[in-house]
């Protein structure tokens, strides 16, 4: 799961991708990766796995080799401009931003290609070995993913043209980008996720993504319900079990992840998902 | 009088089946209940007798007393056109590429729809209840924030961004190309983008008195409503639904519950296995005993920090697949505060 430069983790809200995006950074610094971890979606999902406090634009390195950051969208496409478009000169209230930012608002793409051009960028760069992205929810995911491609048909020249196109190619790389779609054994992650993956099957924006399924149970082998809480855990895990297994046959993971029990804070959280991707990859 | 109850949280913590199965129960209870949903599971809507979208309440064929109606946002979006604009202007919106795209992309977009739709329904006064399951953005929090979010897309201070400027008149020739900072926008972006984006929110513009005056309604609407936030015993939901105390001051009344959501019974934390248990069964319990103490522990101290009042909704296993099922995932509910809606 880590021999590829971008991975970037997406899934339906509440299934824990921002904890498995955690754990795969976490994984990867073991491993003596260069990292940058990037909070691209809602802030604060990821820094609470690495128990930081607020992230910034600025990748800071939290442990020696991961540095982690959070998209601001202002302060990328202040980059973006610089950097990807070389128009310099130019402030976080200057005149020309904030026409952007109001393109970015109305126009489909922009704001897209701002926040998905930022991790392609780093991506580049020879600072990490690996980017890992808790990228948009799955609900999300498709409109920035084929953002270059939406870009494409709005502008048909120009700088920012030429630079969709780069992007796009990046993306559909196998060998540099892979997108991980995280899942539970429920009914509205499985159907979300099933979406997801046709369209982008149709699409052909990314490569075939990799699912992974959290919060799996594994199968209580003694059939046994003698009286009391013994029993009463043993029939629920029994029946929910039996639920689960429905929807892992309905849609086979590439991974699976357990459910773990009685942990109380997300960096114990991701250090147990690292532990158990550990063993995967 | 039509009370409002706003079932609110996180996605996935199945506050869409809780919003359904609170409505069943007042259904029952002999009021006149309305279900507004967003995104049910497929064997929810199928339960609910709500196959398509879209905005129309649909009476239940089972249960005299219940009407659902699953939320179509971007019909909503053309109403707002339709509604708040010239009939000219408001074609032309409903056309525009840029609208399509906002309908979809403005982060409020289906907030805002959820909360126009649910105070149409309840200012139509035809239900002693309307039971809003609102849209899982922002944690929930975006549905209070969208009228005032809207008001401000359509206001014009993106027009003053890309304008650089006072705002030019409906009528005024809007030369997008005599301003130096848009000439290079344009030379950047290959085409007349900008240009084309600001006569969209001229258009736009036309709304503004209407979906203002619209936004002041719906805002008056979510403040008489009770507010169940629901969530699971994990962290990312139960940050989500601490955000109801610490961002909602003005904009709504307190939550009258924190709904728990899969919730193992008290009886598990701590239970030891009784000698002669089986290995697998008394790991099984082991782990089940350490989830109790974790959910007690994360229900103790969100009661203590924010002193709220605090529901529980035993974990099932069973996804309900009719009315009954659904009514019956509330048998063993503890404190929910049904008199916050008119249930004795």
């Amino acid at each position: 799961m880590l021999d590829k430069r971008l991975v970037l983790v997406s899934g339906k809200g509440g299934v824990g991708k921002s904890a498995v995006a955690a754990g795969l950074s976490l994984l990867a610094q073991r491993r003596g990766l260069r990292v940058l971890a990037m909070e691209m979606d809602s802030p604060g999902g990821l820094s609470a796995h690495f128990g930081t406090g607020p992230l910034e634009f600025e990748p800071r390195e939290i442990r020696p080799g991961l540095h982690a950051m959070q998209m601001v969208r202002s302060d990328a496409l202040l980059e973006y401009l610089a950097l990807q478009l070389n128009v310099k000169g130019m402030t976080r209230f200057g005149a020309l931003a904030r026409a952007f930012d109001a393109l970015a608002t109305t126009a489909p793409g922009i704001r897209e290609i701002i926040t998905i051009g930022k991790a392609v960028w780093e991506v580049r760069e020879d600072r990490w070995d690996v980017v890992i992205a808790d990228a948009p929810p799955t609900g999300q995911i498709g409109s920035f993913l084929r953002a270059p491609v939406t870009i494409a048909e709005l502008v048909p020249t120009g700088r920012v043209r030429i630079q969709a196109d780069f992007m796009s190619e990046t993306l559909k790389n196998p060998e540099i980008t892979e997108l991980i779609l995280v899942s539970l054994p429920e009914e509205l992650p499985v159907t979300e996720t099933e979406e997801t993956l046709s369209w982008l099957a149709k699409e052909e924006v990314v490569s075939k993504p990799r699912v992974v399924a959290n919060r799996v149970l594994d199968e209580l082998t003694d059939p046994g319900t003698p009286p009391g809480p013994v029993g009463e855990a043993a029939d629920l895990h029994r029946s929910l079990w039996r639920e689960q297994q429905n929807w892992l046959e309905r849609l086979p993971p590439d991974v699976s992840l357990p459910y773990l029990h009685g942990l109380f804070t997300p960096g114990e959280v991701a250090a147990h998902i690292a532990d158990e991707l550990e063993a995967h990859t | 009088m039509t009370r409002t109850l706003l079932v609110t949280g996180a996605g996935g913590v199945g506050k869409t089946t809780v919003a359904a199965a609170i409505a069943v129960r007042a259904a029952r209870a002999g009021l006149r209940t309305l279900v507004v949903t967003v995104d049910p599971a497929k064997r929810l809507a199928t339960a609910l007798g709500v196959e398509e979208l879209g905005n129309e309440p649909q009476p239940h064929s089972d249960e005299p007393n219940l009407w659902a109606a699953m939320l179509d946002a971007s019909a909503s979006w053309r109403a707002v056109a339709v509604r708040h604009a010239e009939p000219e202007v408001a074609t032309r919106l409903a056309d525009n590429e840029f609208f399509q795209a906002a309908s979809e992309h403005f982060p409020a977009s289906q907030s805002y729809a959820a909360a126009d739709q649910a105070a149409t329904f309840v200012q139509a006064k035809a239900w002693d209840l309307v039971v809003v399951d609102t849209p899982p953005s922002g944690g929930g929090i975006d549905f209070f924030t969208a009228p005032a979010q809207m008001a401000d897309l359509v206001g014009g201070r993106l027009l003053r961004w890309i304008t650089g400027g006072p705002l030019p008149g409906r009528r005024v020739f809007f030369n997008v190309a005599a301003r130096p900072v848009l000439r290079i926008a344009d030379s950047i972006l290959g085409s007349d983008l900008l240009e084309r984006v600001a006569e969209f929110l001229l258009d736009l513009r036309t709304t503004y008195d209407g979906v203002a005056r619209r936004g002041r309604e719906i805002e008056g609407v979510l403040r008489s409503s009770a507010i169940f936030v629901v969530t699971t015993s994990d962290p990312a939901p139960v940050r989500e639904a601490i955000r109801f105390y610490r961002e909602l001051p003005g904009l709504a009344t307190s939550p009258a519950a924190v709904v728990f959501n899969r919730i193992l019974p008290d009886s598990w934390a701590g239970a030891v296995a009784p000698e002669g248990t089986s290995a697998a069964l008394e790991q099984n319990l082991a782990r089940w005993s350490a989830e109790t103490t974790r959910q007690r522990d994360t229900r103790e101290e969100f009661s203590s920090r924010y002193g709220a009042h605090i529901a529980t909704i035993p974990w099932s296993s069973v996804a309900p697949t009719d009315l009954d099922s659904l009514a019956g995932l509330l048998d063993e509910a503890d404190e929910l505060p049904w008199s916050a809606i008119g249930i004795s």
